[in-house]
């Protein structure tokens, strides 16, 4: 088996955004979590987390805004619907490979 | 672990599945609160609030240990309220890291404690002095008890929480068996069923989250 196979999105399959949208996916619909908590629960840098979410947010699976609470600024991030429904695809997607392969059907 | 390459795909279709599942894990562990903090002080509240009770006001108004008339219902009142404030902190905590409609939903819920209690005590405290103290102690404890169950029983409708649900069903039922026994008997059931229950309920969700 090399190379990915291409009904997989190549957005979502690359093993840190994957990660970045599976703990997204946790959160409730409409839900947003502050940078630094999300940042925590990924334990990546900053700067490596920003670039992933730069390019979920170019895909339009991720929202990302910049507000205030109290006079700190606090940035927001949260799956969008179109984001959530990638992933829910992206899950199936996987599924149907799994079973794919657990049948006996050999590819040259 | 698996932090080589990040543009890198999972090995392969299982690989994906083990990680999407590991990391929603661990996101779920990490942004719900711990139970233990939510349920440990109101389970100790009562255990503590409703054993003194019990001792100054024992069955058939027998006084196992001598104290003023006071000290119960304030030693009860000033524990409820410190639990109170330790779980709106452990809330108000949860709820700046994550906001939206289910920090709100949780707010909102926090403050209907609030009014519940504060609408039953304004009743209460008019009423209660018309009554003979075994009598009116049994009315505030019931009361409150009652007040308990049913908020429990709403959240975990709510948060679709079982073991919230059963824990407020349990401790409303108890209520009435004790209420039925009679003032004192009430007051021993609540500490030992009802604060006891909180706690092997903060216990148990802990142990399901450990998972």
């Amino acid at each position: 088996m090399s190379g990915s196979p291409p009904e997989l999105d190549p957005v979502i399959h690359a093993q840190a955004r994957l990660r970045v949208v599976s703990a997204l996916s946790t959160l409730g619909d409409g839900d947003r979590i502050v940078f630094p908590r999300l940042q925590d629960i990924l334990q990546m840098t900053a700067g490596n987390l920003s670039v992933h979410l730069r390019k979920l947010e170019d895909a339009g699976y991720v929202e990302v805004t910049k507000t205030h609470q109290g006079r700190t600024p606090a940035t927001f991030v949260r799956l969008t619907r179109r984001g959530r429904v990638a992933f829910e695809e992206y899950t199936e997607a996987l599924h149907a490979l799994l079973a794919g392969i657990t049948h006996p059907q050999e590819e040259s | 672990m698996n932090t080589t390459d990040d543009e890198l795909p999972p090995a392969d279709p299982a690989e994906s599945l083990r990680l999407i599942a590991r990391e929603q894990a661990a996101a779920g562990r990490r942004l719900t609160p711990d139970p233990r903090l939510l349920l440990w002080p109101w389970g100790l509240a009562w255990l503590i609030g409703f054993g003194v009770y019990f001792l100054r006001f024992g069955p058939d108004e027998h006084v196992y240990i001598d104290m003023p008339e006071f000290v119960p219902l304030t030693v009860l009142l000033g524990l409820i309220t410190l639990a109170g404030i330790v779980t709106g902190v452990v809330g108000a905590r949860a709820g700046r890291q994550v906001s939206g409609p289910t920090s709100r939903q949780g707010a909102m819920y926090g403050f209907t404690w609030s009014v519940a209690f504060i609408g039953m005590a304004v009743l209460l405290s008019r009423v209660s002095d018309l009554l003979p103290t075994p009598t009116g102690n049994l009315l505030w404890a019931g009361a409150m008890v009652a007040l308990t169950g049913a908020l429990h029983m709403a959240g975990g409708a709510l948060w679709n929480d079982r073991i919230l649900y059963v824990l407020g069903l349990s401790i409303s039922i108890v209520n009435v068996i004790g209420i039925i026994v009679g003032p004192g008997w009430h007051a021993l059931i609540v500490a030992v069923l009802g604060g006891g229950g909180m706690l092997v309920a903060g216990l148990v969700s802990w142990l399901r989250m450990a998972r």
